[in-house]
């Protein structure tokens, strides 16, 4: 156990380093931030003038050289288009980001999990279907429409919730609905299919058998065992809303998070932003995983005796 | 000689035994169809007719303005101009045609992305899965990877690099989402090789290619076409987020999902440009979703039964 | 004890019952703007997304009014100004100033900002300043009060120049403070102020978040008519119908940048309005003339002969753009002329030149970038479409990235702003000799261009600058370097109580919220 869990570490720096690489090289690849930044209507040697400055004229090789070392000293840089440090930039930013990505999860674990195991119990009448109807929805409708019509029918025509910002719980309904939806679908979904899976196996006749009333097989049995696999794709649904959907719902939101900062920054080529955001979301992704990983393995023994 | 669990490799079926075991299975399929499957499946072969006929049904020419009618209405509500039967968009141009046009590229371009996936990632998890070790640890460092980094950005920065032609579109779409197939592959294989009738298979000497296709591919279906299904919906979705940011196909050209992602800013006075569009990509998801669920179902009930 | 506190309550707010007899000095106002700036130096910015926000913080010597668009100039930070001799002027500044941070002003601030915009050594002063600052030579104190500025040549545009937003005045002594050495004013320096700006205007910078938020406090030391407001909020909301939603709600009083196509929806609610003006800016349409595809003038000719700009004008902006037939406008008073012909809708000259020019079906790129300029998006797709009738192959290329200086750039919207009102601020700015266009290496002038720039730029006679000006126009015409396209109109949402509108004499998007430009009823 010791040794995967090693080897699954060694992996993982690995993967940073190249992700790390990978970033620095590509954006560079894709244009010169100074193009971006104010960098219009100048002469070439005015052009070169503001390039020295952001200390973009050097050799890649250089400026990668110089970016290992800074990052070594724990020094992310300085964001190109604000002029400010990228990890201020980070620390205004992560807390409205993580606010969504908790709501998000909690509304979705609220809503799939006994969702999904209703339309499982109930599949064969018409509850169930309409069940996966509904939670259909969230897959069928880009997140942004939903998001612009949660904005057009509570906030403008009934003036039920604010339009955007941050401030109250009321800010928070319109994001977090309309970031979980898609989530929301997709677990539900899971839930059945594993509810199915479980509902049907043996040891669930034995129990039925045995007299044990139904709701207790389902709860006390099927359900956890289902919870092994649910959880698991929830913790790679964390994951995945860590890493990008949030952009469109933060932009439309006027929600300053991580995923806005990130695509701004890749849109106008703020290197420095822009590699810190993927180191960090890289991380965190990573390090969501491994856990699910090594949690999967400690809960199911079949697959922690294949890894030993 | 015990040499009856191998069946003897079947000899090659003429055409027309072929096209009756085809048309046999599919009645079979539609007998096992309630009516609401059955409509999702006239739905689902209407949808790709109306898409494969665009060209020769659509009123216009998607891309012709008509500068001086912007913003008009559907037939029916006032001020509608004659001939546009959905209205026109922000440049005048026939929603219907956009519509049909835009229906043909989605499904064009989601297909073709999940179909790279498909081979992509299925190639790759199936290799990770039989020839384990180094090969298999790269794989999955390579899967790492492609979960470690939001793939909004690598799709922002491929378009931005390589400019928003058709192929790199599909392209990236493509490999977004690989490392699902690849995952679920690799999955199945580490499964199934610990199973018995491999074991028989390998002890009666059948090469590791030959165990591959003809006893662990056809337990990948199911959970397969579950992916699949999934997503070529989350392929459109992406292609939709891209267009919201701005990148994605060229304008003129448009997809569902950019008809939708530059449609939203009228929604409040002219909804008609998102509408119809965004209930396109509502029955297509639909119809794709529900038959795959069917089709999941049922090759995995069959499998139980063998 | 507790009725005297109530009978002061009920006094209280019967008084404030009594606020709309007066021009109540409101506690606060909120707006909604569709974008904000990473960093806020009125020297350094020159973009139309800043010039919203310096108006209310900083000051320059020479004042302007704003509520017509002809030049008239009044006393600013400077109370009187003179010739001294054919290079300098003299200034003599206002006494008891104060900036937000309370230093005083003096003359040492006002030799400080301007030799750092005139002898620039920070890189972003230095790669904007020589557009317009090129033939200041430097200021200097004379005393506490009194600044002499000298030029390299005789200026005819003094007041204008002076005027300028690049010219506002900062604190010496808090910019030099901020980093490092507190007696020198090094980069790290300037950075820091422009994440912190300090300025004398009616409004101080409470509160600054790059690309998110700006906060105004009244400044109580303010030389002038003190601030309606106690405090304005400005919060950048980039999604369409999120702003609108936020205007329609109550969370805020004002929003920026409506394009004419949302004006109804924010018109059919009884309880908001709009008031918008056409821009004193040209959405222009830029050619790479050094590119082999666009190196034809016949082509380019024929491009902008395809063009029906009235069209564009009545499809995309209800008619209420202003389509010019040159590079010129009415603010510039004098210098407005609309008697030239530069730019026409010809679709049979169109043809006819496109054809002696030799094109032979080459696609050209047409680059913009998605939201920066209204309806400039839509307005590239139309533009293609009109090449497309006269047989121009085209492929439209959205990038937020700026293709003026990329050698395959072939054709690509732009802007050019009225920096000050007079020609020389507008289409004198970019297009001169050595300027920003020629120096991205996509036009090229030559000592005939050169010699009628001078002419326009420097004489002291109006009628030979005009001259000089027709022939400059006569030279674009014959070898198109751009098409002017339209002034745009633009648009601001706002509630019924809020008497606001754009100001005739600001240069584009100021929000001007000073003493006198804005009242909020009720």
């Amino acid at each position: 156990m010791l040794e995967y869990a090693l080897a699954r570490l060694l992996r993982m720096i690995v993967t940073m380093f190249v992700i790390v690489t990978g970033v620095f090289f590509a954006t560079r690849l894709s244009g010169n931030a100074v193009d971006f930044i104010g960098g219009e209507g100048l002469s070439a040697a005015d052009r070169a003038t503001l390039v020295a400055y952001y200390g973009l004229d050097a050799s890649w090789f250089e400026q990668y050289w110089r970016y290992l070392r800074a990052l070594a000293e724990g020094n992310f840089g300085i964001s190109l288009l604000e002029r400010r440090p990228v990890s201020t930039i980070v620390l205004e930013r992560i807390g409205p980001s993580l606010q969504l990505l908790a709501g998000a999860v909690l509304l979705t674990l609220a809503v799939a999990v006994p969702a999904g195991t209703l339309a499982a119990v109930y599949r064969k009448s018409w509850a169930g279907s309409m069940i996966m109807g509904v939670a259909f929805l969230g897959y069928a409708i880009p997140n942004f429409v939903l998001a612009v019509l949660l904005i057009l029918t509570l906030s403008f025509w009934l003036g039920w919730l604010p339009s955007s910002g941050n401030g109250s719980l009321a800010h928070f309904v319109m994001p977090v609905v309309a970031l979980s939806a898609f989530y929301i679908a997709s677990l539900t979904r899971f839930t059945r299919n594993a509810m199915l899976d479980v509902l049907s196996q043996d040891y669930l006749r034995t129990a039925r058998a045995k007299g044990l009333a139904e709701p207790r097989v389902i709860f006390k049995h099927a359900l956890r065992n289902a919870l092994i696999t649910v959880l698991s794709v929830l913790g790679l649904q964390i994951a995945g809303l860590a890493a990008a959907g949030n952009v469109v719902i933060e932009t439309i939101f006027a929600w300053r998070g991580i995923g806005e900062m990130l695509v701004t920054a890749a849109l106008r080529r703020d290197y420095p932003v822009l590699q810190f955001g993927v180191i960090a979301v890289a991380l965190a992704v990573i390090l969501i995983n491994t856990l699910v990983d090594l949690a999967y393995g400690a809960a199911d023994p079949r697959v922690r005796l294949a890894r030993s | 000689m015990v040499h009856t669990t191998l069946s003897a490799p079947p000899a090659a079926p003429s055409l027309v035994h072929r096209a009756t075991r085809l048309r046999a299975g599919l009645a079979d399929v539609w007998a096992d169809m309630n009516w609401i499957l059955r409509c999702t499946a006239i739905l689902g072969i209407v949808l790709v007719a109306l898409a494969l006929a665009a060209p020769l049904i659509a009123p216009f020419d998607p891309n012709a303005q008509s500068l001086l009618s912007r913003l008009k209405p559907p037939m029916g509500l006032a001020g509608a101009k004659d001939g546009y039967l959905l209205g026109t968009d922000e440049l005048g141009r026939d929603i219907l045609s956009r519509c049909l046009h835009g229906l043909r590229l989605t499904l064009g371009v989601a297909l073709l992305g999940a179909v790279i996936g498909l081979l992509l990632g299925g190639s790759l998890g199936l290799l990770a899965g039989i020839a384990g070790g180094r090969v298999d640890d790269l794989i999955m460092s390579l899967v790492d990877i492609q979960i470690a980094v939001p793939f909004t950005l690598v799709a922002l920065l491929t378009v931005a690099l390589l400019g928003g032609d058709l192929s790199v579109l599909i392209a990236v779409l493509g490999i977004a989402y690989w490392e699902q197939y690849a995952r679920i592959t690799r999955g199945e294989v580490l499964r199934l090789r610990e199973m018995p009738f491999i074991e028989a298979a390998r002890a009666a000497g059948a090469s590791g290619w030959r165990i591959a296709v003809r006893h662990i591919l056809p337990n990948l279906i199911s959970p397969l076409v579950v992916v699949f299904t999934v997503n070529i919906s989350n392929i459109v979705l992406l292609e939709s987020t891209l267009s919201f940011l701005g990148l994605g196909l060229r304008p003129p050209t448009a997809t569902l999902g950019a008809m939708v992602g530059m449609g939203r800013d009228y929604l409040p006075s002219a909804p008609w440009i998102v509408a119809a569009p965004a209930l396109l990509i509502l029955l297509v998801t639909f119809v794709i979703q529900m038959l795959g669920d069917f089709l999941r179902d049922r090759t995995d009930v069959r499998l139980r039964e063998r | 004890m507790m009725t005297r506190s109530l009978v002061l309550a009920l006094a209280a707010t019967s008084l404030a019952s009594l606020a709309p007899l007066t021009p109540a000095l409101a506690a606060e106002l909120k707006v909604g703007a569709s974008n904000m700036p990473p960093y806020l130096d009125p020297g350094r910015d020159h973009s139309n997304v800043g010039s919203q926000f310096y108006y209310n913080s900083f000051d320059t010597l020479i004042e302007k009014d704003h509520s017509t668009a002809e030049a008239k100039f009044l006393p600013g930070l400077a109370t009187e100004w003179n010739r001294i001799d054919d290079l300098t002027m003299e200034f003599k500044l206002r006494p008891g100033v104060v900036f937000h941070n309370g230093e005083p002003l003096t003359a040492d601030d006002v030799v400080f900002s301007f030799n750092r915009m005139f002898k620039a050594s920070f890189p972003p002063y230095e790669v904007r300043a020589k557009d317009r600052l090129n033939n200041f030579d430097v200021a200097e104190k004379v005393d506490d009060l009194t600044v002499r500025v000298r030029t390299k040549k005789p200026e005819p545009l003094w007041e204008t120049l002076v005027n300028m937003q690049q010219l506002m005045i900062v604190p010496e002594d808090y910019v030099k403070g901020l980093t490092g050495d507190p007696k020198v004013a090094e980069n790290s320096d300037f950075e820091a102020f422009a994440l912190a700006p300090v300025g004398s205007g009616p409004y101080r910078i409470a509160e600054f978040i790059p690309g998110e938020r700006i906060v105004w406090q009244r400044h109580d030391g303010f030389w002038g008519e003190k601030a309606p407001f106690e405090r304005v909020t400005v919060r950048a909301i980039p999604e369409m119908a999120t702003r609108i939603t936020a205007l329609k709600n109550g969370e805020v009083d004002i929003i920026t940048n409506l394009p004419p196509d949302q004006l109804a929806t924010v018109e059919a609610d009884p309880n908001l309005k709009t008031a918008g003006m056409v821009t004193p800016l040209f959405h222009v349409l830029i050619y790479n003339t050094l590119n082999e595809k666009m190196a034809s003038p016949k082509l380019r000719q024929a491009l902008n002969y395809a063009i029906d700009r009235q069209t564009l004008s009545e499809a995309l902006w209800q008619g209420k753009a202003v389509v010019p037939s040159s590079h010129t406008m009415e603010p510039f008073g004098a210098l407005y002329m609309p008697e030239l012909k530069t730019f026409e809708y010809d679709i049979e000259k169109a043809k006819e030149l496109l054809a002696e020019s030799g094109y032979k079906g080459e696609e050209i790129r047409i680059d913009t970038s998605a939201t920066y300029y209204t309806n400039g998006l839509l307005a590239m797709q139309a533009v293609a479409e009109m090449w497309g009738a006269i047989g121009v192959k085209t492929r439209i290329n959205v990038d937020d990235k700026w293709t003026g200086n990329d050698p395959t750039m072939n054709a690509r919207n732009w802007s050019n702003p009225m920096y000050f009102p007079d020609p020389f601020g507008s289409f004198g700015v970019m297009w001169a000799p050595g300027g920003p266009s020629e120096g991205e290496g996509r036009f090229k002038t030559d000592a005939d261009y050169a010699e009628k720039w001078e002419r326009f730029r420097f004489s002291a006679d109006v009628a030979a600058r005009r001259e000089a000006y027709a022939e400059l126009m006569e030279r674009i015409k014959n070898d198109p370097p751009f098409l002017v396209l339209y002034q745009p109109y633009e648009s601001w949402g706002m509630r019924k109580n809020v008497d606001w509108a754009p100001a005739p004499g600001h240069i584009p998007y100021v929000l001007d919220f000073r003493a006198g430009s804005i009242r909020v009823d009720g």
